[in-house]
C-alpha cells in the first residue's frame, strides 16, 4: 500500500467561484452544455451529472440568527471502504493505494449495483447513450499517481481545498478547529462517515444544513454490503448464488475475447 | 442546462429504483450476464475514465507546492453587470489577478463569505479575460423590442468616453472622435431622441461645485475633503470598504442618473411626452453602470410624479453592445455623417467631456468653483490643471482660490490607488478639500464596457483615448460648466438654482454601508 493521499474542503474557504469545477471539466474533457449564465445558480440542488463530476452548490441558511450564504463543492468521497466497489462483482470500481476510488468502463457490465450501494448517491449513469456508462469523480488518479494535486485542487484560489496524506489532512483539520474554535462546527465531516473518506470537510455550519447525507453508518459499509444484500435475495437464491457466479466471472474475465468492442468506451461525440 | 439527465430527475429515478429488480432481474441481468460469461475485460490495471484534457501549465506542479496564479473571480449568476461563459474559460487566472492587484476586491474581504458575492461589478475582469468568458449582461435585446414597440418613446443618452473608443469597434484607430457618427448611428437605429449625457455632466459640476464651496465654508456640515461620487464602482467600493468614510462623499448622482431622472421628468414635461411611455436608455463604457441604474433609490422620476412604476434609467448598454447592436444592423459607423445631438439636454461644454478622463471631474469642478467664488472666468491654468492629466495613480493638485487661500485637491483611479489615499484619509493625514475617484484605471474611457482593442488594456491606449477628450476640450468655445445655455435655461425654468429642493429631489442621493456585507481586512493585513 502506497500513501493514502486525501483532499480537505474546508467550506468556510470557499468563494464560490467553481474553478474547481472547470478544472474539472478541462482536465477530464468533459463536455457540459453552455452555461446560459441568466439563470441564478440554485441553492442546494446544482446536480452531479455524467459530464459534471463536482459541482459547487450555494446554500443560505440561518447561523447565529443572520442568513449568510455557503457553497459546498460536490464529488465522490472516496471512501476508504467503498460500497461502490464491494457492490461491483465486475471489479469496475476499485480503491486504489494512492486513494482515489476510480472507475474502469471496459470492466463495467452496467448493472448499477454501485449506484444504490453509494450512500452518497455520487455516481451518475448515462441514461441517454446506447453503451452507458457509470461516472463520477475520479480524484485525478494519474495526476496523483505523478505527485500532482487533483485538477480542482490546484486550481482553487482561496485555499479552500488541500491535498495530502489523509493523516497529515485530518491533523491539518483538527488544527483549524483547534486555532478558531469559534468558527468552526467540531465534527470533520468524511472522519468515520462510511468508515472514513478520503475527501474530508470543515464547515462553521452543521452539516446537515448544508445538505450533507445524515445518518451515513460509521461502520464501513462493505461491512453490511447492505445494499447488495438487500437486492441479492430477489437476484439469485442467496449469497452463494452470487459468490458462485463472481467465480465463474472472475475466470472468464482472464480470457481474452472478440465480444470486447460490446462495453468498450463511447465515445464522447454524440 | 441540458446536461441534466434522468439521473436527476426525482421521479424517473424512483422510477428506476422500483424497476430496478425487475431490469436487473430480466434484460439487466442477461446483460449482465452475457458480458460475464463473454469474459470480455482483460484490462485490470487502472485504465479509467478522465484525465483525457489538459491544464494550463500553472496547475501542473508537485502536489506540495503551493500555486502563484490560479482560479478566477466569484461572479454570480444574478450580477446585474456581468455574466460568465464557463466553456470558454480556461482558468488563465487574469480575471482574478486584475481584481486583486488592480481593484484591490478579492482577496480584500474575510472569509467564510457573509451572504453575497463581493463585487463592484467595474468590468476590468472582462476586459483582460483573453478569451471573452466574461462580459457584460446582454441587455441588447431589451433595447431592440423597446425600439420596435411603435407606443414606445424611447430616449438615448450617451457617456462622454464612449465618442472616443466607439470606433474603435469599427476598425478606426484607439481615441478616434466619432461623436457625430455616433449621434447618426443611434438615429438611424430608430432611437426618438438622442441626449447627451455631457450635459448631465455639466450639471454634475454645477452641484458638485456648489456642495464642495458650502462643504469648504461649513454651510453643508459634511466633512472634508469631499469625495466624487459618479463612478457606481467607486461607490460600492466605498460603501462596502469604508463605511465611515460615506459622509466625504458627494451626495451628488452621476451624470447617468441625473439624465435619467430629468429625462423623465423636466425633458417629458417639456416635450408632453407621458413618462410612463418613455424608455431610458443610456451608452456607457461602464459595467458597473448597469447596476447603478437597478439601485432602487434609483428612481427620482418615480417619486416625482408619484407613479410607481418609473426606474430613471431603464436599459444601459456598453459600448460594446451598441457596437454588436450597430453590426448586426450592418450600420457602418465610420462611414455615417456626423449629426448633432437633440437640443434641450444635448449641448456640452469642455469641461463635461472631459468627465470621461482620469482627474477631468476635478478639473471641471475647479472651473466652475472657480467661477461661483470669484464671479469670473477661471485663469488659464486653471483651464489646463495639468498636474491632475495623466495616467499617474494618484495625483495632486494646489490652486489659489481669491476669497478662499488655497484649495487642495487629489485625483486618483484603479481602486488599488483609491485604497492607498483612502487609508490617508481615515488617519486624517491628508491636506485635501477635493479627492477625485474613479474605478476604472484611466477613468471611464478605461471602462469595462469599453472596446477590447487590447487585451489586458494598455496605458498606451488609454493614453490615446484620453488625448482625444482633451483635445476636444479645447478645440471648444465653452470649457466651463457654467456657460452651458441649455444648462441655464434647465436652472431657470425648472430647477431654480443649484441645490434646490427639487435639485436635492431629482439630482441627489444617499448611500448606504454595506459592511454588513463583508469583513473587511485591513491593508496592512
Ligand atoms: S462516495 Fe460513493 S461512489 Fe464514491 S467511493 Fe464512496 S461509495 Fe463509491
Ligand atoms: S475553486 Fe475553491 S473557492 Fe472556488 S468554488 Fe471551488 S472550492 Fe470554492
Ligand atoms: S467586476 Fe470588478 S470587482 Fe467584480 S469581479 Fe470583475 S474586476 Fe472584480
Ligand atoms: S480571465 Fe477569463 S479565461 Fe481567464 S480565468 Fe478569468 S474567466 Fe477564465
Amino acid at each position: 500500500m502506497g500513501r493514502s493521499q486525501a483532499v480537505l474542503v474546508d467550506i468556510t474557504k470557499c468563494v464560490g467561484c467553481e474553478s474547481c469545477v472547470v478544472a474539472c471539466r478541462l482536465y477530464n474533457d468533459l463536455k457540459p452544455g453552455p452555461r446560459a449564465g441568466g439563470e441564478a445558480k440554485p441553492d442546494g440542488p446544482a446536480e452531479l451529472a455524467p459530464d459534471r463530476w463536482t459541482v459547487v452548490q450555494s446554500f443560505r441558511v440561518e447561523k447565529d440568527g443572520s442568513r449568510v450564504r455557503r457553497f459546498v463543492k460536490r464529488q465522490c468521497f472516496h471512501c476508504l471502504d467503498p460500497a461502490c466497489a464491494s457492490a461491483c462483482f465486475a471489479k469496475a470500481l476499485q480503491k486504489t493505494p494512492e486513494g482515489p476510488v476510480v472507475y474502469n468502463e471496459k470492466l463495467c457490465v452496467g448493472c448499477r449495483y454501485c449506484m444504490i450501494a453509494c450512500p452518497f448517491e455520487v455516481l451518475r449513469y448515462e441514461w441517454d447513450k446506447p453503451f452507458p456508462r457509470v461516472l463520477k469523480c475520479q480524484m485525478c488518479l494519474a495526476r496523483i499517481a505523478n505527485d500532482q494535486m487533483p485538477a480542482c485542487v490546484s486550481a482553487c484560489p482561496t485555499g479552500a481545498l488541500t491535498f495530502g496524506d489523509r493523516d497529515k489532512i485530518i491533523a491539518e483539520a483538527r488544527q483549524r478547529q483547534y486555532s478558531r474554535p469559534d468558527l468552526y462546527v467540531s465534527q470533520i465531516y468524511g472522519l468515520t462517515e462510511a468508515g472514513g473518506t478520503s475527501w474530508l470537510y470543515l464547515s462553521d455550519v452543521p452539516f446537515e444544513r448544508l445538505g450533507f447525507p445524515t445518518g451515513v453508518p460509521e461502520r464501513p459499509l462493505p461491512e453490511y454490503t447492505w445494499a447488495v444484500l438487500r437486492w441479492t435475495p430477489h437476484l439469485f437464491v442467496g449469497w452463494g448464488a452470487l459468490l458462485a457466479v463472481m467465480y465463474l466471472y472472475n475466470r472468464r474475465r482472464a480470457v481474452a475475447h472478440s465480444e470486447e468492442e460490446m462495453y468498450a468506451p463511447v465515445d464522447a461525440e454524440e | 442546462m441540458e446536461a441534466r439527465t434522468n439521473a436527476m430527475d426525482p421521479e424517473k429515478r424512483e422510477l428506476t429504483r422500483r424497476s430496478f429488480l425487475k431490469m436487473v432481474a430480466g434484460s439487466g441481468l442477461l446483460l449482465g450476464l452475457s458480458g460475464l460469461l463473454g469474459g470480455c475485460m482483460e484490462d485490470k490495471s487502472p485504465a479509467y475514465v478522465g484525465g483525457k484534457g489538459w491544464l494550463p501549465y500553472q496547475y501542473d506542479l508537485p502536489g506540495h507546492l503551493p500555486a502563484q496564479v490560479r482560479g478566477r473571480v466569484p461572479i454570480d449568476p444574478d450580477n446585474p453587470s456581468l455574466s460568465r461563459d464557463d466553456q470558454k474559460c480556461v482558468l488563465c487566472g487574469q480575471c482574478l489577478e486584475v481584481c486583486q492587484s488592480v481593484q484591490s476586491v478579492y482577496g480584500y474581504y474575510g472569509l467564510p463569505v457573509i451572504d453575497e458575492t463581493i463585487c463592484i461589478h467595474c468590468g476590468q475582469c472582462s476586459l483582460f479575460c483573453p478569451t471573452g468568458a466574461i462580459r457584460e449582461r446582454d441587455h441588447t435585446q431589451e433595447v431592440l423590442a423597446a425600439l420596435a414597440d411603435e407606443s414606445k418613446f424611447v430616449v438615448v443618452q450617451t457617456a462622454p468616453a464612449t465618442r472616443v473608443s466607439l470606433g474603435e469597434e469599427f476598425g478606426l484607430p484607439p481615441g478616434a472622435w466619432v461623436e457625430g457618427q455616433q449621434v447618426a448611428a443611434l438615429r438611424k437605429l430608430g432611437f426618438d431622441a438622442v441626449l447627451d449625457t455631457n450635459f448631465a455632466a455639466d450639471l454634475t459640476v454645477m452641484e458638485e461645485a456648489t456642495e464642495l464651496i458650502k462643504r469648504i465654508k461649513g454651510e453643508a456640515k459634511r466633512p472634508l475633503p469631499q469625495f466624487t461620487s459618479c463612478s457606481p464602482g467607486w461607490v460600492k467600493f466605498c460603501e462596502y470598504f469604508y463605511p465611515e468614510l460615506l459622509p466625504h462623499l458627494s451626495s451628488c448622482k452621476s451624470p447617468q442618473q441625473m439624465l435619467g431622472a430629468l429625462v423623465k421628468t423636466y425633458y417629458a414635461g417639456r416635450r408632453g411626452v407621458d413618462p410612463g411611455n418613455i424608455v431610458s436608455v443610456s451608452v456607457m463604457p461602464c459595467t458597473a453602470k448597469k447596476f447603478e441604474a437597478r439601485r432602487p433609490e434609483m428612481n427620482a422620476s418615480a417619486k416625482y410624479w408619484q407613479r410607481q412604476d418609473l426606474r430613471d434609467v431603464d436599459v444601459v448598454l456598453t459600448t460594446r453592445e451598441l457596437a454588436r447592436i450597430l453590426k448586426e444592423k450592418q450600420i457602418d459607423l465610420a462611414a455615417l455623417p456626423e449629426e448633432q445631438y437633440d437640443q434641450l439636454m444635448g449641448e456640452k461644454t469642455g469641461g463635461a467631456v472631459i468627465f470621461g478622463a482620469t482627474g477631468g471631474v476635478m478639473e471641471a469642478a475647479v472651473r466652475t468653483a472657480y467661477f461661483f467664488i470669484t464671479g469670473e472666468d477661471p485663469p488659464a491654468s486653471f483651464l489646463n490643471l495639468t498636474p491632475v492629466r495623466g495616467l499617474a495613480g494618484v495625483k495632486e493638485a494646489a490652486v489659489e482660490m481669491p476669497g478662499v487661500g488655497t484649495l487642495r485637491v487629489a485625483v486618483c483611479h484603479g481602486m488599488a490607488n483609491g485604497r492607498k489615499v483612502l487609508e490617508a484619509v481615515r488617519r486624517k493625514e491628508t491636506p485635501w478639500h477635493f479627492v477625485e475617484f474613479m474605478a476604472c484605471p484611466g477613468g471611464c474611457i478605461g471602462g469595462g464596457g469599453q472596446p477590447r482593442t487590447a487585451v489586458p488594456p494598455t496605458d498606451a491606449l488609454r493614453a490615446q483615448r484620453i488625448a482625444a477628450l482633451y483635445r476636444a476640450d479645447a478645440s471648444l468655445g465653452k470649457r466651463s460648466s457654467y456657460e452651458n445655455a441649455e444648462l441655464a435655461a434647465l436652472y431657470q425654468g425648472f430647477l431654480k438654482h443649484p441645490m434646490s429642493e427639487l435639485a436635492e429631489e431629482l439630482l441627489h442621493t444617499r448611500y448606504y454601508s454595506r459592511a454588513d456585507k463583508l469583513r473587511p481586512l485591513s491593508l496592512a493585513g
